[in-house]
């Protein structure tokens, strides 16, 4: 027995593993301390710095939600400008890649194959290009596949990374394969109506920026708060998503009536491309403007300029210029001028010397200041020497002699320079400020310009200069300044603020501010402003303005040539400004061709016959009752252009309902 | 005879109580850290569903737990006849992940369906291998013609482990699990025979062709930082680089290392709190797997971590008592093998999550989430009690632990049968 036993120990025994199973325990014991002196160290060293580590990528899944940007509409309800949900396609070429790779580093690009095809046949993107990126760079996360997705091409690749319910597994087009793609979600601005009113709503590009126009004003507005969606560990150590939701951007209610802009608009361009190349190159003006608002409250109802833009590609100016051009401009770094040109409102925030539309402002200064009464006649021989100069009234032969009436009628420069010295300086620099010309309007639009320095002070006024002012040359005046001001001086002396947006509505539609119109003040009392609008009457009756006259209505308004600096090279500024109807003004149209495309540009009818296409499309529309004959030619125009405002309309409903404004676009051109 | 017969029935009596509670202790602990780790991945994948892993990790335990108590109650003397027919089984197995029944999951086929189970063959072979290495031991040992320090015995006993490991590396392309498996066959290989320099040697050489490997690597690759020189030695080799600087490697074969340093870091020496870990939010992959013990650092802290590893420790303590004090040599290496599994496995765990060792796939023993790995091993522990209870013990271990003296006269009385088995054996040569 005891010998047996002794064998089996030199071959080894119980025992003796035993043993070496105590070394062995013992090395193990070594190791854990060795581990454990490893972990010690591990959180001795990086204790803080690794837990901001983990902070760090925590916040990766805090994200911004973007807010919708609120719409634009016009008092009808028209859709001006709107957001609308799109998506750019994300693709995760790592995660691709991952996915493509077993666990032991072989790699068989099922999912690559199978994503790519996806893409191909959803987004139609260039399969070759898109798996060259994804073997240059394999590590990328973010890439680009295509921008600018609607809504419905995003939905129609959604079946193939959505788990099919149960009993449509056959008919769907899910592929386990399909994977790293996936969508952010952002808003885009478009504009329905496509250049129409682009100067007054301006245009918004990215999220919250925006430019010109009602865009820029309101963008606080209309921008909305974004939103903010971050996890974080609850109490009970679960992640909890916690979602600050967007605050979409309220809406805009303006007080513009896209049909009356659309007719407005309409004569301006025609007026454009009728004189175009006509004197010189270019078109029938280097700009004209145009500017209908409501007499008794300064709501805006059209406010239109020409060159105008697509605010869904404002800076496509290929209309305007050609590509060497364009190239030239690049080199010499001038493109954005000619950006800032075009995309300016020229009724805001252009100046120029008003001329003749002045004299009634004049006139009713000296009314109301008790200088002029209204019964005085003036002797015009074609000119009034003045403090040595001799100053020429626009008919050089002389108007003869003429009562105050008489003087607005013809326009007549001696009598209102014999006027204005019997104003004075001192009356005349107080109506100056009274009738808000040289300031700010406070019109809702971005970009008005203020010509505070471009007006009389007392020591810039001396008595030749008062002499020129009293017929609009000497000052500089921006449009808006001076429809705003005519309108106060016909509506029996309110001033009104004119303003563009009637309300603002919250996204859900509730009414979030009512904007009423604000009366500022009285600048001529309402007996003055009769005779004001009686004088105005005559100049369409028996004056300067009587093309103006549409069919059907008695209207009043006012003239204006104004000759640019430098004095002498025959450049004018054309103008006319009008009411209707005659006898109880409720629409002011005021109409400025700066530098008509003429041989002779020192003729107000170039504005006057524009005014008056636009008043014989705008009157009827707005209502207002005729007053007057119209002959059988004049009804079968009014026919016509009935009819075709009809086409214009259903053409822009059927655009505000599209993306692309095509029909629109035909029917303009 | 009949002292024998009376014998073996009181031995059938015994059951170690202590190894019980620790594996008991170590289960539910697994259990509550793969739900802490798990839940929120979970709810991600299984809509809303966080208890979908530790459901399935509490079935398999269950199984695993009826698994443990049937093979403990086995008759000891089975296991001798079972070996080569275990082996032979969980090698078949693991040919069939080749075959239709074969399951492939995140990538990797490692698993065979049976009867709506899957079941990852690697795991069934490291018993396998435990059991033949074992019976090839006693069988070499019994044998008179065969030196038991000789080259021959060193590759018969290393061949079932060896072969087992090639197939591993081979079906399962599973570096980690083959290494695991060659390391038990030689750490028994090493139990088995005194004084066998022969294995020390291959061990040395296997150390040092490693270490210039690794070192060949730091020097053409890490020093020079020329990535491009990678794609000549493959891709493993990256994981090595990862293990240089995680963070050069933080996009890719360094970012799990990365992120579980990032877990032990931040957790401090009492942890943020159970549940509170924030690298299992979806930062830490296989966080409820192999990176689980990460996770139980950041959440636990250094606390949690050491009280880990002495359960650890208790429970190997509790094998080697239980092998210390067996007399049966075969009932001896097949806990040692046991022993050695446990051993590996913790030791490498550890050593990926702290970045001691290149990142490899390796689960930590009992806590993991793996269904497979836990039910083998509670086999494996099934074994052990068998031995605790059946095998031939020189004392009763229930004597032993009341009176200390005893065993450690035992142990004096061993060591005197050692000089004696030394002096013999010089006299032979």
């Amino acid at each position: 027995m005891e010998q047996n036993r002794n064998k089996r120990n030199l071959k080894g025994s119980a025992q003796d593993v035993a043993i070496r199973l105590g070394v062995f325990f013992f090395i193990v014991l070594l190791a854990f301390v060795g581990l454990s002196v490893r972990l010690i160290f591990i959180t001795k060293d990086n204790d803080t710095e690794y837990q901001q580590r983990i902070l760090s990528q925590q916040a990766f899944d805090s994200k911004t939600l973007n807010a919708k940007r609120g719409e634009i509409i016009d008092a009808n309800g028209t859709v001006l400008a709107a957001s609308k949900e799109t998506y750019n396609v994300i693709l995760d070429a790592k995660q691709l890649i991952d996915a493509d790779t077993d666990i032991n580093g072989n790699y068989d690009p099922k999912c690559k194959t199978a994503t790519l095809n996806a893409l191909e046949s959803i987004f139609s993107i260039d399969k070759g290009e898109l798996n060259a990126y994804i073997e240059s760079v394999p590590s990328s996360q973010y890439y680009i596949v295509k921008r600018n997705v609607s809504f419905d091409e995003m939905s129609r690749f959604l079946p193939y990374i959505t788990k099919p319910k149960k009993g449509e597994e056959e008919t769907s087009l899910y592929d386990e394969h399909v994977c790293g793609v996936w969508f952010e979600k952002y808003y885009t601005r478009f504009y329905p109506q496509g250049p129409l009113a682009c100067d007054l709503i301006g245009f918004s590009l990215s999220t919250g920026q925006a430019s010109y126009g009602l865009e820029e004003y309101y963008n606080d507005i209309l921008t909305g708060v974004s939103g903010r969606q971050y996890g974080y560990l609850s109490d009970d150590s679960v992640v909890e998503v916690t979602t600050v939701p967007a605050v979409d951007g309220n809406t805009l209610v303006t007080t513009i009536d896209a049909n009356l802009q659309m007719m407005v608009e309409k004569h301006l361009k025609e007026f454009a491309l009728e004189y175009k190349d006509n004197a010189r190159e270019g078109f029938g003006a280097n700009n004209i403007g145009c500017i209908v608002l409501k007499a008794d409250s300064g709501e805006i109802l059209a406010m239109a300029s020409y060159p105008n833009f697509d605010l869904n590609d404002p800076k496509n100016i290929s209309e305007y210029y050609t590509e060497e051009q364009i190239k030239q401009m690049e080199e010499e770094d001038t493109l954005k001028d000619a950006y800032d040109a075009l995309w300016k409102n020229f009724c805001i925030t252009d100046s120029y010397e008003p001329g003749s539309v002045m004299k009634p402002f004049t006139v009713a200064m000296g009314l109301e200041s008790g200088r002029v009464t209204g019964n005085e006649t003036y002797m015009c021989n074609g000119f009034l020497e003045v403090a040595g100069h001799k100053i020429h009234c626009h008919n050089t032969a002389g108007d003869g002699l003429l009562d105050v009436k008489g003087a607005v009628a013809k326009s007549c420069n001696v009598a209102l320079m014999k006027m204005s010295s019997a104003i004075g300086k001192d009356i005349f620099l107080d109506y100056q400020s009274e009738f808000n010309l040289g300031l700010k309007t406070n019109i809702d639009l971005a970009g008005e310009t203020r010509t505070d320095s471009l007006v009389f002070t007392d020591a810039t006024l001396n008595e030749s200069e008062l002499a020129t002012a009293s017929f609009g040359q000497g000052f500089n005046v921006s449009m808006i300044q001076m429809a705003a001001g005519y309108a106060a001086l016909v509506n029996g002396g309110y001033y009104y603020e004119p303003h563009v947006v009637s309300k603002i509505l919250s996204p859900s539609g509730s009414v979030v501010k009512n904007i009423e119109p604000r009366m500022v003040k009285q600048i001529v009392s309402s007996k003055t402003s009769d005779m004001i609008v009686d004088y105005c009457n005559a100049v369409v009756t028996d004056g300067t303005g009587w093309r103006a006259k549409p069919a059907g209505y008695a209207i009043g308004g006012k003239t204006g040539t104004a000759e640019t600096l430098p004095r002498g090279n025959g450049e004018y500024v054309v103008s006319f400004i009008s009411h209707a109807p005659a006898d109880n003004p409720e629409i002011i149209c005021y109409v400025v061709i700066d530098r008509p495309n003429v041989s002779v540009q020192e003729d107000a009818k170039y504005a006057t016959i524009v005014s008056r296409e636009i008043l014989t499309d705008i009157l009827p529309y707005l209502n207002i009752p005729m007053t007057e004959a119209v002959s059988d030619k004049e009804r079968e125009e009014l026919l016509q252009r009935e009819l075709s405002i009809y086409t214009n309309r259903v053409a822009m409903e059927d655009a505000s309902g599209n993306e692309v404004n095509e029909e629109a676009k035909e029917n303009e051109q | 005879m009949a002292e024998a017969v009376r014998k073996r029935k009181n031995k059938g009596s015994y059951f170690d109580f202590t190894l019980l509670f620790i594996l008991l202790f170590l289960l539910g602990f697994g259990l509550v850290m793969v739900y802490s780790t798990s839940s929120y991945s979970a709810s991600l994948d299984y809509n809303g569903d966080g208890l979908y892993y530790l459901r399935k990790q509490l079935i398999s335990a269950m199984i695993g737990l009826v698994m443990m108590f049937f093979v403990s109650f086995l008759k000891f003397d089975i296991y001798k006849v079972l070996a080569p027919f275990a082996y032979g089984i969980s090698v078949i197995l693991l040919l069939l992940v080749k075959s239709p029944l074969g399951h492939t999951a995140k990538g990797a086929t490692r698993w065979i369906y049976i009867g709506g189970f899957s079941i990852q063959p690697a795991e069934i072979v490291k018993i396998g291998v435990i059991m033949i290495t074992a019976f090839l031991i006693i069988y070499l040992q019994n044998r008179d013609d065969i030196d038991n320090t000789s080259f021959k015995y060193i590759f018969i006993v290393l061949a079932p482990g060896i072969l087992a490991a090639g197939l591993i590396l081979f079906v399962t392309r599973n570096l980690s699990t083959a290494v695991i498996v060659g390391g038990i066959a030689f750490s028994m290989l090493i139990m088995s025979t005194p004084r066998c320099f022969k294995a020390y040697l291959l061990l040395i050489l296997a150390l040092i062709g490693i270490g210039l490997y690794v070192l060949f690597l730091y020097l053409t690759i890490h020093k020079t930082g020329d990535i491009g020189a990678l794609s000549k030695v493959g891709f493993r080799s990256e994981r090595i680089l990862a293990w240089f600087n995680p963070e050069k490697y933080a996009d890719g074969k360094g970012y799990q290392t990365l992120q579980s340093l990032y877990g032990i870091g931040s957790g401090g020496v009492w942890g943020k709190g159970l549940g509170k870990s924030m690298q299992k939010l979806g930062f830490l992959p296989e966080a409820q797997n192999d990176m689980i013990f990460s996770i139980i650092c950041e959440e636990l802290g250094l606390f949690g971590g050491f009280a880990i590893l002495l359960l650890f420790v208790l429970l190997l303590y509790r094998i080697l008592d239980i092998a210390t004090l067996t007399k049966d040599f075969f009932g001896n290496m097949l806990v040692g093998g046991v022993f050695a599994h446990i051993a590996i496995q913790v030791i490498f765990n550890v050593c990926v999550v702290t970045n001691v060792m290149p990142n490899t796939g390796i689960s930590l023993p009992f806590i993991s989430y793996g269904g497979s790995s836990i039910i083998f091993l509670l086999t494996e522990m099934g074994i052990v009690m068998n031995v605790a209870r059946y095998a031939d013990f020189t004392i009763s271990p229930n004597v032993v632990k009341r009176t200390g003296e005893v065993k450690r006269a035992n142990l004096k009385k061993r060591r005197g049968m050692r000089v004696k088995q030394k002096e013999e054996g010089t006299e032979e040569t």
